[in-house]
């Protein structure tokens, strides 16, 4: 380790600056066609995850949910269920062993949403789960006797609406937490009002000034494995099975809840079918599993439990708010002022963080006012950005529109860091380490607008008709790119005796990026190996944090934990290659492999380890750690363990750490759109997306991202909506079939542009990729469909809002 | 899924039989696509007690076209349908129907007999564990009238008590079109008048009665399907039309048209095929054609937009025609 | 154990024989099978499974036979996570009753691995995987598409693949890895990325 990177670890405001020590050659990292660590388990079904794990005489675990908006248990009677044959135990809200409150969140504490009664008597959403939980033999039969739980329910009224909820005389959504009133300020932030720079003086230098309301709605993540656990209490302590991203969390917890030390406690993290945030049920995701583990410790047996479909579309969802924006901006297209009020319905994530990051203007007020509502909580899924990329790309689209100005000249007017433009940070980006001063915004709008011929395509909003007699628009939007988020990384490695391979060993948390085949190129090139002589071993007891604690961004964090690992390991075994093995007994007849040469004298490169200066002088690793001694033949040339371990303590970035480092790595996404002018149907023709990763560590993970993240944002911007019914409260679209996420036949193609400026945080420049396409896509798709029909219609743009765009209806 | 008998027929009296012997608490399956997503979710009004498996009667998977009729037996699998070179050349809006339904997988399984057969389309009706207790369940309303009725009827409710629920089948728009008719295991029914409104079932069939074949005749005319949807795949229509089309000398002699997932049975477009008679195909007349066929609509407070839409698929289907 | 003749006692080394004992020698019907006895041939392998008429073949596939190829992501057949072939059908193993599956021969995304199928590396190669969940349902549908049209379009792959839901959003490396995987049945070269 050098002390850039020791310092990185102990001081973690030295991870505030670029990567001072990339290597100086790459080979396994950025190449293509390095084959994925985990594709053939997936492709073929071999890879577990948690909802394959059975165990046996393991019962199944239901929990009653909620079937109306807002309602209390006047009083309950469980008997038939509990007598039913099959059920072997049942815990109701009146358990003695239930705490009063405890903490079940699993992600952002505090509020109500963080410390609720495990089992409530009271139902603030329909599809809660509450008051009864029931462990069968079967899930059929836990079924059953849910079915049969008799309960005198006193239903109260509710709010679904945030605006109506606020309004004077409104019911109360929860009066036992909020007995003053619906109102609420954000949940990442102390104060409902924001204030950059000085919004008055902002909009008095503004040539015009304009305003609008807008609107977001409720997708929700639809994780193809559902939420589901398992709970095993053996004798003393638990052993747990979890889907979750941040499973060392959720184990300490369990031993929180249980009262019990944490060391005993097991999480098996495996394969997750799909975690984009959270997961689902962020507000009580830990609530199952506490659940099983009271009902696995009195009954001895294993628990296991998973959500239906349904419960989980009813989980929880994304934020969803409206919004009352108002820019000033000068004839020349420089916004000198934005001031947005949302009325939010749970969370507020921030709305304008990504003017501060992102542009340069520097008057800006952000407020936002929620109110508490009888609907599922909200969480962030790929991800909590997507209020303030969806401001960002609105702002830039209207004044683009009012302008009558191409929004990608726009958004280059604006490109900036916390109010200074971007023309005038070449002395910040030196300051922070950077040697060139690429300017990427610019880069990515250049590659982006060629693949898409936007010069030839592009024309003021409402003026082109197909001669296929649709409606043709272009759009376009930027923002930065995730650079990382705060949390550390923490993992092992290891020489394998035998053969001579590394292998990491790190907790999994696998979103599917090919994080883990990232990793094993960094251990490649750091450690002198062949990319196929380097593995990653799930160290299945969650512990070895091989993430951040939101799971955001991991490469950046964890890259450099993996880092620090190969570089100590590499150094180990170059100090065995030169060192006796035995030093006392030279009579042993065992000399240094390179008995000549001191560690700086040799070099490992493809596995094998040779004299820099004399490079027929080598030696492959495996003839260098030698097998392991066994019986009946000494082999005294055997090395000592060679283990290494790494860490990373990332500081974040994000909005509401004290001093946002400045990003100066963007993103710039660009979809054409056909639209049907009778009957509202919009095609996605074509979807380019240009992205400054800094470094591309696996290119096609990187893609994987992009394609990925597309066909999610489109999927969201076109259609994605949970419907609750106005009347009653409940959920209507609970299923794959209602809930309209894309197929394959739903998106246009998709070109991927990967740009390298080395301008990310992240080991050798890079930064996050996972979250943010699928998280900034629906701007640009919004002003696609604005661009063609000369209207703009919130998202979903479902053909009954098109329609109504287009004054058909 | 909570249990049941299950019953293999071995052949049409068996499976007949059988259900005489349950009555009207069993259900007869064929591809299940949707009888078992009904009983995972738990909503129909009683829970069967006896599956009748028609699968293992033989016979009655075929494609024939002889005499100028094509038979098609009640087991054939859409994907069967959809891709059978006959059907695609003689009866487009039949295979363009059942290519559009659903999936591949599902059309794999589900076979034209459950096609026509399926449930009405109503998430309030479909809502687990029968959380609404609307007109089909013996409960006293129907839930969409103030609630989300984006996907429901634009043609008012069923005549006796005011269901709102729309069917949802593409292939019976087709069957309609192309003037089918429907072989029972004890009648013929023409395939119009296969469908009915009232709330207790979407079909005329008796509960021991079980569609055996359908019979198309060879078209006078030309044929085409479209279907309106929020996906490409999978989904079922926002709304869906089917036409037939005679010309003579440039002029429509006979139309047939018929919309779907509008009305809570197949709507047939009278009024569009009144106005296509002796009228040239073109785009002025299939417009004024659509806008026939929606001017008796009376959408609900959410789906106004699905009258624009009827108009457009019911212009679309006969330019299809031409 | 072997068949015994519930008349004489008779032992035989084969069902078979036994019915046609049966027949023979006391004039009787051979036992009915039991109610609930599916013959499977699942990857080849036969298996003999009592199952209650409510139970799924993805429930006997994943759960009794240990095959995590089948996912169950919708659980209501529209979303193609847990596609098997079944003689020669892609079909969905959670809307399909075990009990109906008599006699059926299955593959699943471990069988066509076992075959050494192309599709596998073509969707490693490809990165056809995110999370990896909808992954094997993907393979065993585009497995069934091939066995029946060996030279698909990409139109043709796609409209196959259409039910398959994918939430990662991998559906653009699916044709090019299902393409490949053609030619290199046909024994052509495969194609570059």
């Amino acid at each position: 380790m050098n002390k850039d990177d020791r310092e990185r670890i102990i001081a973690p405001e030295h991870t505030l600056r670029a990567d001072k020590y990339p290597l100086e050659d790459y080979s396994a990292i950025g190449r293509r066609g390095v084959r994925r660590k985990d594709g053939y388990e997936k492709a073929t079904g071999y890879a577990v995850y948690t909802t394959d794990v059975q165990l046996p005489g393991q019962l199944m675990l239901r929990i009653l949910t909620c079937p109306y908006p807002h309602a209390r248990i006047k009083s309950m009677d469980t008997s038939k269920a509990a007598a039913l044959p099959g059920v072997r135990a049942l815990l109701r809200y009146d358990d003695p062993e239930l705490p009063e409150r405890a903490d079940v969140s699993g992600h952002f504490g505090g509020g109500t949403e963080g410390h609720e009664p495990v089992l409530n008597r009271v139902g603030y959403w329909q599809g809660m789960p509450m008051a009864v939980a029931v462990a069968a033999d079967t899930e059929d039969i836990a079924n059953e006797a849910l079915g049969l739980v008799e309960i005198d329910w006193e239903e109260r009224p509710f709010n679904l609406d945030q605006e109506e909820a606020l309004k004077p005389g409104a019911p109360l959504s929860n009066p036992e937490s909020f007995p003053d009133g619906n109102f609420v300020i954000p949940a990442q932030q102390r104060e409902a009002k924001v204030v950059w720079g000085n919004p008055d003086e902002g909009f008095k230098e503004a040539d015009r000034i304009i305003e609008w309301r807008m609107r977001k709605d409720k997708e929700n993540w639809v994780g193809p494995e559902r939420p589901n656990g398992l709970f095993r209490w053996n004798g003393e302590y638990p052993e747990v099975w979890l889907k979750h991203q941040r499973p060392h969390l959720s184990k300490r917890q369990i031993a929180r809840f249980f009262k019990i030390p944490v060391s005993q406690v097991t999480v098996h993290c495996l394969y997750q079918g799909g975690t984009f945030g959270g997961w689902s049920q962020m507000a009580l995701n830990m609530q199952p599993n506490m659940i099983a583990g009271i009902l696995s410790k009195r009954t001895g047996k294993p628990v296991k439990w998973q959500f239906t479909r349904r419960e989980d579309f009813c989980g929880a969802g994304m934020d969803n708010a409206r919004y009352q924006v108002k820019v000033g901006f000068k004839n020349d297209g420089v916004i000198t002022a934005v001031a947005a009020t949302s009325c939010f319905a749970r969370k507020g994530f921030a709305h304008l963080g990504h003017f501060v990051e992102n542009t340069r203007v520097h008057h800006l007020l952000q407020e936002s006012n929620g109110a508490v509502l009888n609907i599922m909580p909200g969480s962030a899924f790929r991800c909590e950005q997507n209020m303030n990329a969806l401001c960002l790309g609105a702002v830039l689209n209207r004044v683009a529109e009012a302008l009558e100005m191409d929004p990608t000249e726009v958004a280059l007017k604006n490109d900036g860091v916390e109010g200074r433009p971007m023309a005038d940070l070449a002395d910040l980006k030196r300051a922070h380490g950077f040697g060139g001063d690429r300017d990427s915004l610019k880069e990515c709008i250049e590659v982006g607008k060629k693949a898409i011929e936007w010069g030839g395509k592009w024309h003021l909003p409402g003026t082109k008709r197909l001669p296929n007699g649709k409606l043709h628009g272009m759009g376009f939007t930027f923002t930065h790119e995730w650079s990382d988020s705060s949390g550390s990384g923490a993992l092992g490695m290891r020489i394998e005796r035998d053969d001579g391979s590394a292998r990491i060993l790190a907790q999994r948390c696998d979103n599917g990026c090919a994080a883990e085949t990232a990793y094993c190129q960094i251990a490649a090139d750091e450690l002198g190996f062949r990319y196929e002589d380097v593995h990653y071993r799930q160290f299945e007891e969650a512990g070895f944090t091989t993430m951040t604690p939101d799971s955001s961004t991991n490469l950046t964090v964890n890259g450099y934990a993996i880092r620090n690992a190969a570089r100590q390991l590499r150094q180990k075994i170059l100090e065995i290659a030169t060192t006796p093995r035995i030093p006392e007994r030279p009579d042993m007849g065992y000399y240094p492999p390179f008995p000549d040469y001191k560690p700086e004298d040799l070099d490992i490169k493809d596995g094998v380890v040779y004299v820099k200066k004399d490079p027929s002088k080598r030696m492959t690793m495996a003839e260098l750690v030698r097998p392991a001694f066994f019986m009946g033949k000494m082999d005294i040339g055997s090395t000592e363990p060679l283990f290494a371990w790494g860490w990373q303590n990332q500081q974040g970035a994000f909005m509401g750490t004290p001093g946002p480092r400045p990003i100066f790595v963007r993103q710039a996404h660009f979809v054409e759109v056909e639209v049907d002018p009778e009957t509202g149907d919009i095609e996605v023709t074509k979807v380019v997306n240009a992205n400054d990763v800094g470094k591309a560590v696996n290119p096609e993970g990187v893609e994987g991202q992009q394609y990925g993240g597309s066909v999610m944002g489109i999927s969201r911007a076109r259609a994605e909506d949970t419907i609750y019914c106005p009347a009653t409260g409940v959920v209507l679209n609970g299923n794959l079939i209602d809930y309209k996420i894309n197929t394959m036949l739903d998106c246009g193609p998709i070109d991927t542009i990967i740009i390298e400026t080395g301008m990310g945080y992240g080991p050798y420049g890079s930064v996050g990729i996972g979250e943010d396409v699928a998280t900034v896509l629906p701007s640009a798709y919004y002003a696609a469909v604005h661009n063609a029909i000369g209207a703009w219609v919130d998202m979903p743009t479902t053909p009954d809002r098109v329609l109504k765009a287009l004054g058909r209806l | 899924m909570k249990n049941f008998a299950h019953i293999n027929a071995r052949s049409l009296d068996e499976a007949v039989t059988a259900l005489q012997r349950y009555g009207k608490r069993a259900a007869i399956i064929a591809g299940g696509t949707d009888l078992l997503g009904k009983m995972k979710d738990e909503i129909l009004p009683a829970y069967p007690e006896a599956l009748v498996n028609i699968k293992t009667i033989p016979g009655l998977n075929l494609i024939e076209e002889k005499k100028g009729t094509l038979s098609i037996g009640a087991l054939t699998r859409l994907e069967d349908i959809a891709i059978d070179a006959r059907i695609i050349d003689g009866y487009p809006a039949l295979a363009e129907a059942a290519r559009r339904t659903a999936s591949t997988h599902l059309r794999e399984m589900g076979t034209i007999g459950g096609n026509i057969c399926q449930d009405i389309r109503c998430w309030y009706y479909r809502n687990q564990n029968n959380r609404f207790a609307c007109l089909r369940k013996g409960g006293g309303r129907c839930y969409a009238i103030d609630g989300d009725n984006r996907y429901h009827s634009i043609f008012g409710g069923s005549v006796e008590q005011g269901c709102y629920a729309v069917h949802p089948s593409d292939t019976a728009p087709a069957l309609i079109a192309l003037d089918a008719t429907i072989k029972t295991s004890r009648r013929s029914i023409k395939a119009e008048d296969f469908f009915q409104v009232s709330v207790a079932k979407t079909t005329v069939l008796d509960d021991d009665e079980i569609v055996t074949e359908i019979q198309i005749p060879k078209p006078a005319g030309t044929s085409a399907f479209v279907k309106f949807a929020l996906r490409k795949a999978i989904d079922f229509p926002i709304v869906n039309c089917a036409a037939m089309v005679t010309v003579s000398k440039k002029k429509v002699t006979a139309a047939r048209i018929c919309l779907n997932a509008v009305y809570v049975k197949p709507y047939r477009a009278t009024a569009a095929e009144d106005a296509m008679k002796g009228k040239a195909i073109n785009e002025a007349n299939a417009e004024a054609a659509g806008a026939a066929a929606v001017s008796g609509a009376r959408p609900m407070p959410y789906n106004a937009y699905m009258v624009q839409i009827a108009k457009t698929m019911v212009k679309r289907a006969i330019l299809g025609c031409a | 154990m072997p068949p015994i003749c519930p008349y004489c006692s008779t032992t035989f080394d084969a069902v078979d024989k036994l019915k046609t004992h049966i027949i023979a020698e006391h004039g009787a019907e051979p036992l009915p099978r039991p109610e609930g006895l599916i013959d499977l041939m699942v990857n080849g392998e036969r298996y003999e499974l009592q199952v209650e008429p409510n139970v799924t073949l993805y429930t006997v596939i994943h759960d009794r036979l240990g095959l995590t190829g089948v996912k169950m992501f919708c659980d209501r057949g529209a979303c193609g996570s847990c596609t098997v072939i079944m003689n020669g059908r892609p079909v969905l193993s959670c809307m399909t009753l075990a009990i109906e599956c008599d006699s059926a021969t299955i593959e699943t995304a471990e069988g066509i691995a076992a075959a050494k199928h192309p599709l596998i590396e073509t969707y490693v190669k490809h990165h056809c995987m995110q999370c990896g969940y909808c992954t094997p349902g993907f393979v065993v549908t585009a497995k069934a598409l091939l066995d029946r049209n060996p030279n698909p379009t990409e139109e043709e792959i796609r409209e196959a693949l259409s039910g398959n839901l994918c939430r990662c959003g991998t559906y653009p490396q699916h044709p090019k890895a299902v393409a490949e995987a053609a030619k290199l049945l046909q024994g052509g070269e495969g194609g570059t990325r």
